[in-house]
């Protein structure tokens, strides 16, 4: 097996109930180094839940997770905080920009909370942001920016400091088609130059085309590949 | 649908989060019982001034008094005189007071013990009262004998219900009493029938014959008030309008004819500008309760968001969602009315007696120790919850109305929030303005002499107002100095970004901090000069080696003096190198009552180091030669009265007015019903007597004033000696305990300025669900989310604290050169404590950063599936 072929993330077993109802009921899969997944399946079928136990922000119940040969199940709050911050990038539906921050400050976030010094981070966020084509909007804030722009500036902050697994949660959902292909495209160009493993959430047959698989989900279990 | 959003939402929210429910109604009920213990301890105590007469006959119809304090026998006979063969009752009346022997094992602290009023009346008039007591023979029939043995025992006492069984006495049984410089024993005669309206004889009430109560007290052949009643029948109401004219005539100016109406009114006027602080001050806790309701209401609406976006999209219009929450505030301001209204009168039972304790150390003897519940307060009461508290919920009404329906409610959008005035710093500078000029405007004067400094309070409620109204610009400035230092620290840098733009809740949270603080900031620079300026007066005031007084004068309204036997025999103990004897009486100028002294004022000039608000333009009024028509007033005489040096005063005596002119004004804190000081030759001729209310000594070199203390106290155990240094601790206690229910309400408001800055916090990081789950993605650690939220509470406190310090040398002056002045009539040295504002401050500070930080790691807790 080559190292682009072993696995940067494997999941098995997963359960997450809230209360008596199963959200993930025994979910299991695994993702290659630098490659892009799509998780697909109706509203309610566990797809964010899963998306947020990927990246630390929530805990299977039962089940093993391990990310780059580290098992995640056993982290502590702050070890799993260590991990979102080193190795993994988010992109949500509704960007979630810091509205209070520049477009600039929300792409150096990553970089100052991974302790890269003040001086390096200035030429990191401003490469980053003349990669996703916002150099000029890079002292706006999020107010100013169009949706297109918004989502652009999320994907620079969760690439800026090069994690290996990126995640990202409808992140055309709030865009219209032209963005939103813009968008994707952004995505499959940053992933093929970084080697970023990508899991991308999504109800968009055009958002598929860019994944080299695609699974599907339903109610809180994987449905087999087709 | 009023009803349903209420039963629907409304309850079902507060059952599901019962214990924040029950706290919230508690916060209010807290602030409702302070205010209400307070108004009810307040009517107590003006309802507790009686005249006591009243309580052991029927209410007369008029009474016949002297503005110089006392009157001769021989107006019981011209009294007569005037009514000639007309059927009116007369009952002449003599009072002094009395107190508990002290405890020789225990060093005495002024004004622990209770006062006791010993009232003189001719017990053989009484009985011949009209019969409508409601029993006549209970005079006759309680004593030891018969009633005539009374008269056969120059100590026979009558007393209340409540002493006999609170001390165990009863008929034959001996107590003693301090009564001028004595330790009499008295004996129960019997006890005191109740009236005919059955009102309840307060305990420290005793009864004596007239001749020997006169004799007690020395006072014999003076009278303190003639009683009239005019007997009924057909004509008496007629007859009690010419009867009280012929009587006015006969007096003229030498006599006051009053009716027991006039005298309750005229206490309540004397203690009204302190009732009306009080209650000033209860108001300052109600409204940290509201500000409180008004956080958690503000909170609610928040975290209901979504379900009144559902209400909206389900056609419920804004009016009716603004009405519903309105009357959840009107519920819960019933809820806490009526809980504060019990609890309050639970606590009128405690504060009653506070407030009774200054009002008898300050103004007229009260007998008051516990409150009555009576409902048309109640009820006013929580009108006023139910009122205060829709107000209150007002703003956060508003902005559940103003929330849009669902399908257009972007998610994590939070609305601005309250306090859009907390961004108008124009609005602040123009509040300013306005509370400057206020400044320039006389107090209210109230009947009686009392002062109400109005523009002064509402001075101080503009430069609040105006300061909060800046508070966002302070953050944002602090927001731009902060900036720089994000580069090194992610929490400042997130802390910085959130106050560049502060929001209407930042504002006010920020605005109540800097309310709080500017009140006890302000308030500390008020004790603090009250202090230095009390301590300056007494190092250059009190030079003698030991003050004596009777032991029974344990309040203003002492009537206990020292007779000329007992002080010339001690100034002419050996041991003494030089006495300043000082008389003094309680007078009514122009209708309002205050006190003439007679002091050596040669003696005063060279012992004491006077201090000077208009000083003497020559050394006549030191000069017993030169100054019978000269006299010294006090500062507060001289605000009350309106006179200064120069202007020319009428002083009632026992021998006819006395006109002397103003030589010069004193500062003086030892009432603010200000004083007038004439040489005391001429005040003992016009009072014919030379009884004095103290007596102080200088001893000879070599001489120990502990010893001759000693001494004296053995010699004459009705005595209170004290040294120099013992009566100065003494006065600076007193003094300091003035203050304490104003620290205490002071306290109460920076701890809710705090709880609400963490509320407001709690509320602003509920809207900031969404940029929570963000920095949890990018890997935050719970605690650098939870500093961001220290810094940011750091920063609110700062500024709050800030310009709360800022405005507090402000208020402290307006305290100070304004309300104070104006009140009391007291000049005081501005006196800024930093050492005690600065711990104040890092207290604030760092309460305030604390509280920030829990809110903060509280709230980066949350499960992910919740802040979704």
């Amino acid at each position: 097996m080559t190292d682009s072929d072993a696995p940067i993330l494997t999941a098995r077993d997963l359960v997450k109930a809230y209360e008596a109802r199963r959200v993930l009921d025994g979910v299991s899969f695994s993702l290659r180094r630098g490659e892009r997944l799509a998780l697909t399946g109706p509203s309610g079928s566990g797809k964010t839940t899963l998306l947020n136990c990927l990246g630390g922000v929530d805990r299977a119940d039962s089940g093993s997770l391990v990310l780059e040969g580290r098992e995640v199940a056993g982290l502590s709050a702050d070890e799993l905080a260590s991990l979102r911050r080193h190795r993994v990038g988010t992109i949500f539906q509704f960007f979630h920009l810091l509205p209070t921050l520049t477009a600039a400050e929300n792409v150096e976030l990553p970089l100052q909370l991974t302790g890269v010094p003040a001086g390096a981070r200035s030429g990191r966020v401003a490469r980053v942001l003349d990669r996703v084509g916002l150099a000029h909007r890079s002292h706006a804030l999020p107010s100013q920016l169009s949706g297109g722009e918004m989502q652009r500036v999320a994907i620079a902050r969760a690439l800026v400091h090069e994690p290996a697994l990126l995640l990202a949660d409808e992140p055309t959902g709030n865009l219209d088609s032209a963005n939103g292909d813009n968008i994707l495209a952004l995505l499959e160009g940053l992933s093929e130059e970084t080697g970023t493993s990508l899991v991308l959430v999504t109800h968009s047959p055009e958002a598929t085309r860019i994944c080299h698989r695609v699974l599907r989900m339903k109610d809180g279990r994987m449905l087999p590949e087709a | 649908m009023l009803a349903l959003l209420f039963t629907r939402f409304t309850l079902r929210h507060w059952r599901s989060s019962l214990r924040q429910s029950v706290l919230l109604a508690l916060i209010l009920a807290l602030g409702v019982a302070v205010y209400f213990s307070v108004r009810l301890a307040n009517r107590a105590a003006v309802a507790s001034f009686q005249d006591f007469s009243e309580l052991i006959t029927t209410q007369s119809d008029w009474v016949v008094s002297s503005p110089s304090g006392e009157l001769p026998e021989s107006a019981l006979r011209e009294v007569r005189e005037a009514l000639g063969d007309a059927p009116v009752h007369l009952l002449a009346v003599v009072e002094t007071t009395g107190a508990k022997p002290r405890d020789p094992q225990h060093e005495e602290e002024i004004g622990t013990r209770p006062t006791w009023t010993i009232m003189g009346v001719d017990l053989v008039a009484l009985t011949n009262f009209p019969a409508t007591r409601r029993n006549d023979a209970a005079w006759f029939s309680e004593g030891p004998g018969n009633f005539w043995s009374v008269f056969a025992n120059p100590r026979a006492v009558y007393i209340s219900a409540a002493l006999a069984e609170k001390e165990h006495l009863k008929p034959g049984s001996e107590f003693p009493l301090v009564v001028n410089e004595h330790v009499a024993t008295l004996t129960v005669a019997g006890l005191i029938p109740a009236n005919q309206a059955g009102a309840q004889v307060p305990e420290t009430l005793l009864l004596m014959d007239l001749p020997s109560l006169q004799a007690l007290a020395g006072r014999e052949g003076r009278l303190d008030r003639i009683e009239c009643l005019v007997q009924e029948g057909p004509l008496a109401a007629q007859a009690r309008v010419t009867l009280r004219e012929a009587v006015e005539k006969k007096g003229g100016d030498r006599w006051v004819v009053s009716s027991p109406h006039d005298r309750r009114k005229a206490a309540a006027t004397m203690t009204q500008a302190f009732r009306l602080n009080l209650t000033l001050l209860s108001l300052l806790a109600l409204l940290v309760g509201l500000y409180l309701i008004f956080q958690a209401l503000d909170g609610a609406v928040v975290r209901r968001r979504e379900e009144i976006g559902i209400l909206r999209s389900l056609g419920v219009p804004p009016r009716m969602i603004q009405a519903a929450w309105l009357v959840e505030a009107a519920a819960l301001g019933v809820v806490g009315g009526v809980a504060g209204g019990l609890l309050g009168w639970g606590g009128a039972q405690v504060s009653v007696r506070l407030v009774s304790r200054t009002v008898n150390a300050l103004y007229y003897a009260t007998s008051t120790n516990g409150a009555r519940f009576e409902p048309g307060e109640f009820l006013l009461v929580v009108a006023l919850a139910v009122v205060a508290s829709v107000l209150a919920g007002w703003l956060p009404a508003r902005a559940a109305a103003a929330t849009p329906p669902a399908q257009l409610l972007v998610r994590h959008a939070a609305p601005a929030g309250g306090g859009k005035m907390t961004r108008l710093p124009w609005l602040g500078l123009a509040f300013w303005v306005v509370g400057g000029l206020l400044l320039l405007a006389p107090p209210l004067r109230l009947e009686g002499g009392g002062r109400f400094p109005w523009a002064g309070y509402v001075a101080v409620l503009c430069g609040v107002f105006g300061g909060g109204c800046l508070g966002a610009s302070v953050l944002r400035v602090l927001a731009r100095l902060l900036a720089p230092a994000g580069a090194w620290s992610l929490p400042l840098r997130l802390a910085a970004s959130h106050l560049r733009r502060p929001s209407g809740r930042h504002g006010l949270a920020a605005a109540c901090l800097l309310c709080a603080v500017t009140m006890t900031g302000g308030m500390a620079i008020l004790v603090g000069s009250f202090d230095r300026t009390m301590r300056g007066w007494i190092d250059r005031t009190f030079h003698a080696d030991l003050y004596i007084s009777s032991d029974g004068a344990q309040s203003a309204s002492t009537r206990n003096r020292i007779s000329p036997a007992t002080w010339q025999a001690i100034v002419a103990r050996p041991e003494v190198a030089e006495a300043a004897p000082s008389q003094f009486a309680p007078v009514t100028v122009n209708g309002l009552s205050t006190l003439l002294g007679g002091v050596d004022l040669g003696l005063m000039h060279r012992r004491v180091d006077m201090a000077w608000v208009q000083e003497p333009r020559s050394g006549d009024i030191f000069d017993p030669a030169k100054n019978s028509t000269l006299a010294l007033c006090s500062e507060a005489f001289s605000e009350r009265f309106r006179l200064h040096r120069g202007d020319a005063v009428d002083v009632p005596t026992p021998a006819g007015f006395k006109r002397v002119t103003l030589a010069g004004v004193f500062a003086d804190y030892g009432n603010e019903r200000g004083s007038l000081l004439v040489e005391r030759t001429h005040f003992s001729r016009w009072f014919g007597h030379e009884q004095l209310a103290n007596l102080a000594l200088f001893v000879k070199p070599g001489v120990s004033p502990d010893d001759l203390r000693a001494s004296l106290l053995h010699d004459h155990p009705g005595l209170s000696v004290f040294t120099n240094s013992r009566l100065r601790a003494e006065i600076l206690r007193i003094f300091r305990q003035t203050f304490s229910l104003t620290y205490a309400l002071e306290l109460i408001g920076v701890i809710v300025a705090v709880t609400g800055l963490g509320l407001t916090l709690a509320s602003v990081l509920l809207e900031r669900r969404a940029e929570l789950t963000t920095l949890r993605a990018l890997g935050l650690r719970h605690g650098e989310m939870a500093r961001a939220t220290a810094a940011e509470g750091a920063v609110l406190s700062l500024a709050g604290t800030g310009l709360g310090l800022a405005l507090s040398l402000a208020l402290g002056w307006i305290l100070i050169f304004i309300i104070n002045k104006q009140t009391f009539g007291w000049t005081l040295q501005f006196t800024v404590p930093w050492l005690q504002l600065a711990a104040f401050a890092a207290l604030v500070l760092a309460s305030g950063t604390t509280v920030a930080f829990l809110v903060g790691l509280r709230s980066a807790r949350l499960p992910a599936d919740r802040e979704e």
